[in-house]
């Protein structure tokens, strides 16, 4: 008996051990390439922008140069500025629109709701710069708003073409099936059983909204929250084509400092400083993440 | 849309392929004939031709010149490739045909639409041959301003200049002289527009001309090659003249972020004048993407710059008369009159060498001058100016 009983504890030791090595080879090739193409350039790049060669100078030495220049030159805070205010109205205007549409995907199963959910997606499949072309015919200059304005007698339509109005339109609606999706995925987990009891315990639809529906959805807010900072702070296609001169988002901004200014040091630099703006976000979004493992587990 | 789109996707993929697949087989039946050297080669020898220029460029070489060289020289089958997007495009065939000198190897490309000039370390490797009148008997009718190297060999050019809508500016009002244009612009705010200088060359052409107009309008004191300090400095009159202009641009100072975007403009009537290229204005006018009220003119008094687009053959090509018969073929009165027609461009002959119905024809883009803004450090030094002191939402004056 006690023999039998420490066999079958070894062979599931053993089970233990051989599955938890095929799960470390099955992540050994992204963990590779994450640290071989990320992380490792990442790292480089920060040191780079801190070691600093003087001129005549035999080694580099630490200094914070690169980004004294960066937030010494107002152009350059003005770009970052500008791309945080872009990254916070793009966002906040994508949930304004997202969560009413969330709410109604979640609840109805109407005809109508499966075309707006068919809809709201259409985004995903349409390539930012083929989207870039399309807005400018659209809003545009005698693009297709102003034109239909005219026609109802209002002529004082301004473009929002090359005004960072532009970049926000272009990104909102970029934004949306990824924001309608996880919104919601996240309130389909919202048990119906719970709503139903509260409805039956006399609670009001707003109540139900914002005592069960909106705690409940905190989490996979955060998580549109985070990618939605990430992926429109680094956005480039649409602020490059619809954006202003001056002032530019980061990733055109960068971009230019490279291709164009051909001062590496100096792009550099700013793709520091958005690596750790966009880092900072990313924190948040790991902390939601492990902390709704922990919990399942 | 999507479908056809994607269709267009797969579609340039298989071409993609084929076109590998041609280019794999030659490098090895290149390789078979050289081995038995006694024997001449096939019937029709192969000449390799690479461009890495826009699609209107490849598709005119591809469905124009390649049918035409070979219909009159039989003898030749010429093998073109699109290089654009792939690698640093001809740049890296020259890089090839580098290597292959090293080795005596078959470089496998007979011409290059590529610029000898801006690689001083491959002429000093002698890797191009030399063309001028005694290998390319039409090298003769080449306008001098395009000779700018003697390895590479211009066979058209495109310079910016200026596209109005004549049902809106009367042609009286037509500025003639750049000053005249500023004059124009400030008494019209909101009906001129220019692209970005980085973003294309018909804005950074524009920004190049107004630094000639405060630098005494002498092109050739800008060498290629590291800046000078001294005439930079002197850039901050070019701002001051666009800045001023600045609040009169297009949408109060609105700058679109390409050619193209500056064509869309002036087509849907949102501003009626632009600096454009000659060759996507002609373009444009003739596939009715431009109204034809649309009239292009170049300044009397200094043009804007522009530029030739050479060939250049390395010296190690295998097929070295075919090659040179080719460049030659490029120069003959048929093809050059093909660059004015089909692709817009400027011929690279002397215009007096061209039938005298196209002379009046395209008389609004014939200049007698082209300047060329000598780019690199020079373009750096003139881009971060402009967004730092003509474009920009920060007052230049506060720090």
């Amino acid at each position: 008996m006690a023999s039998q009983s420490i066999t079958f504890s070894t062979i599931r030791r053993l089970r233990h051990v051989t599955s938890a090595l095929v799960g470390y080879l099955l992540v050994t090739p992204p963990l590779l390439v994450m640290i071989f193409l990320i992380f490792l350039p990442a790292l480089q790049a920060v040191v780079r922008t801190l070691f600093v060669q003087a001129q005549g100078a035999s080694a580099a030495t630490l200094s914070l140069v690169n980004y004294t220049a960066f937030f010494g030159n107002p152009i350059a805070r003005s770009n970052l500025w500008f791309t945080i205010w872009v990254t916070l109205v793009t966002v906040a205007i994508l949930f304004v629109i997202c969560f009413p549409l969330a709410i109604y995907l979640r609840f109805s199963s109407s005809w109508i709701a499966n075309a707006v959910q068919v809809l709201s997606l259409f985004p995903l499949f349409v390539p930012g710069i083929i989207l870039a072309f399309a807005l400018i015919r659209f809003i545009g200059p005698h693009g297709t708003v102003d034109t239909i304005l005219q026609l109802i007698g209002i002529t004082r339509f301004t473009t929002p073409y090359l005004k960072p109005a532009g970049i926000i339109i272009g990104l909102v609606w970029e934004g949306i099936p990824f924001t309608v999706l996880v919104l919601t995925a996240g309130l389909r987990q919202v048990d119906n059983a719970l709503i139903e009891s509260a409805r039956d315990v006399g609670a009001s639809e707003w109540r139900v909204f914002r005592s069960i529906l909106l705690p409940l959805v905190q989490r996979p807010a955060m998580i549109v929250f985070c990618l939605n900072v990430i992926g429109t702070f680094g956005a480039f296609t649409l602020p490059y084509l619809l954006g202003p001169a001056a002032p530019q988002m980061m990733g055109v901004y960068m971009q230019q400092t490279y291709g164009e200014y051909q001062d590496r040091a100096g792009a550099e630099t700013q793709a520091v400083i958005t690596f750790l703006f966009s880092a900072v976000v990313g924190i948040l979004y790991v902390r939601t993440v492990t902390k709704q493992r922990a919990e399942r587990r | 849309m999507k479908v056809l789109l994607s269709k267009l996707s797969l579609f340039s993929i298989v071409c993609t392929l084929l076109l590998a697949a041609c280019v794999m087989p030659s490098a090895n039946s290149g390789a078979a004939p050289a081995a038995g050297a006694a024997q001449p080669a096939a019937a029709t020898s192969v000449i390799n031709v690479y461009t890495d220029g826009d699609t209107n460029i490849s598709d005119w070489f591809a469905n124009i010149v390649k049918p035409a060289f070979e219909k009159k020289y039989p003898q030749y089958s010429v093998n073109f490739v699109t290089v654009r997007g792939v690698g640093e495009g001809t740049k890296t065939i020259a890089d090839r045909a580098l290597a292959a000198m090293k080795t005596n190897a078959d470089p496998q490309a007979e011409v290059l639409d590529f610029d000898a000039l801006g690689y001083p370390e491959m002429i000093e490797a002698g890797l191009w041959q030399k063309l001028d009148e005694t290998n390319v008997p039409n090298a003769k009718d080449v306008v001098k301003a395009a000779r700018t190297t003697e390895f590479s060999m211009a066979y058209r050019g495109s310079q910016v200049l200026i596209a109005y809508d004549s049902s809106k500016v009367p042609e009286n009002e037509v500025p003639k002289t750049f000053a005249d244009l500023i004059t124009w612009i400030k008494a019209h705010p909101g009906q001129f527009a220019y692209c970005r200088p980085d973003k294309g060359g018909s804005g950074g052409n524009f920004v190049d001309r107004a630094i000639y107009e405060v630098t005494g309008k002498d092109p050739t004191i800008f060498k290629a090659g590291p800046v000078d300090p001294a005439l930079v400095s002197k850039f901050d009159d070019a701002w001051a003249l666009l800045r001023d202009i600045h609040p009169a641009i297009y949408d109060n100072g609105s700058y679109p972020a390409g050619n193209n975007p500056s064509l869309q403009l002036l087509a849907n009537g949102s501003v009626s004048m632009i600096s454009a290229w000659s060759d996507q204005s002609l373009q444009a006018l003739s596939k009715g993407v431009l109204p034809d009220t649309v009239k292009l003119y170049q300044f009397t008094d200094l043009p804007m710059p522009g530029g030739y687009a050479p060939l250049s053959v390395p010296k190690n090509a295998k097929n070295m008369k075919g090659a040179l018969d080719f460049v030659n073929f490029m120069l003959s009165q048929e093809m050059q009159i093909s660059v004015l027609k089909d692709i817009g461009g400027f011929p690279a002959v002397e215009w007096a060498t061209l039938p005298k119905d196209l002379q009046s024809q395209f008389t609004s883009v014939i200049t007698n001058q082209v300047p060329t803004w000598p780019g690199g450090a020079w373009s750096a030094a003139r881009d971060k100016g402009w967004y730092e002191k003509v474009a920009t939402n920060i007052d230049p004056n506060s720090k």
